[in-house]
């Protein structure tokens, strides 16, 4: 039984909090165009080389090996040992990553409501390896949980960090700008509320 | 447990074959189906990618408040997609029987095209059966 992380997403489709426990595979930092603040502490990419370049990768690959990476002057550079960003890891950077969790959500969210044909809400799925919770509240925001594909549905723990941590930390602290588009809303205390909140669970291993 | 329809989708992510067995869920048209299957293939492909510990499989099953959908993906990627009611005991059994029926009415067919849309009446009326003992069960 574990917890593996935590997104929130708000009415723009953005992404402005992340955090997460017990990840086998660490995420990859996102490159520097696409690095918002206040939503995640990765480290930044350090190569200039990975700054100057865009991967274009294709989500279906498996393995990333090998990508194509095209660099400012147009030539074309077989990566693989070059940039700094693919070292060490094997996944998508974060900014790819949560597109996907979005588009997953939005989808299927939109797939249950054709289906029932009333305004139903999705709550959950399951693959081999995680579970996704999705609590959405009135104001548009989406809170997001990766869990072990064992547990029961941990909605009511996205309940009480959007009406605990949220509401105190992030709703009523004038430093956070909501719905600025440009910056997360991560702060220490909210950071440390949500840790101690899921370190608190029985279902948190260790 | 109440089995409310069963799809058949391709490898491609078409689909070959859609039934609903209840009227928990209300009648939709073809095309709007057609969608919602190449969506869930869709889907399916992209929650293998964001496992927070890297490899594993698609969507096994989902929820929504009252109902759940099961996805079934055989060795040869075909996916069988049966939308029940929650709990559901005896899911897995059911599905495995399904599998058996159109590997029976559906594969050993000679007429039948891989890939393409099922027009099997045995399949149609040994399905049937096996809904209607599970919905009254």
């Amino acid at each position: 039984m574990t917890i593996f992380s935590l997104y929130i997403f708000d009415r723009h489709c953005d992404c402005i909090y992340y955090q997460d426990w017990h990840r086998t595979r660490p995420i990859r930092p996102p490159s520097i165009p696409n690095f918002r603040p206040g939503v995640h502490r990765l480290p930044p990419p350090l190569d200039p080389l990975a700054a100057q370049s865009t991967v274009r990768e294709s989500i279906f690959d498996r393995d990333h090996a090998v990508s194509n990476v095209i660099t400012t002057n147009g030539a074309r550079v077989l990566s693989g040992s070059t940039p700094a960003t693919n070292r060490g890891y094997t996944g998508l950077p974060f900014d790819e990553e949560t597109k996907l969790v979005y588009g997953v959500v939005l989808s299927m969210r939109n797939m249950v409501k054709k289906l029932s044909g009333r305004d139903e809400t999705f709550t959950s799925y399951r693959t081999n390896t995680y579970k996704l919770h999705l609590y959405e509240t009135l104001t548009g925001y989406r809170f997001v949980l990766l869990s072990d594909p064992s547990t029961d549905s941990l909605r009511f723990v996205l309940r009480q960090i959007y009406v605990g941590p949220f509401v105190d930390y992030v709703v009523r602290n004038p430093m956070v700008q909501l719905d600025s588009r440009t910056e997360g809303i991560d702060n220490d205390h909210f950071r440390a509320a949500v840790d101690a909140h899921m370190r608190g669970l029985s279902m948190f291993g260790t | 447990m109440t089995v409310h329809a069963l799809w058949v989708i391709n490898k491609a992510g078409g689909l070959v074959f859609s039934r609903s067995y209840s009227d928990t869920l209300p009648p939709l048209p073809l095309n709007t189906v057609l969608i919602l299957a190449g969506t869930l293939h869709g889907v399916h492909a992209i929650t293998s990618r964001i496992s927070p510990g890297g490899g594993g499989g698609g969507m096994e099953s989902f929820e929504a408040e009252g109902w759940g959908g099961r996805v079934f993906l055989t060795a040869t990627g075909t996916k069988f997609v049966v939308l029940h009611s929650l709990p559901h005991p005896g899911l897995e059994e059911l599905l495995l029987k399904v599998y058996e029926i159109y590997a029976d009415a559906v594969m050993k067919n000679p007429f039948h095209t891989p890939e393409m849309p099922i027009n099997s009446s045995l399949f149609e009326t040994r399905l049937q059966a096996l809904m209607i003992a599970a919905n009254t069960a």
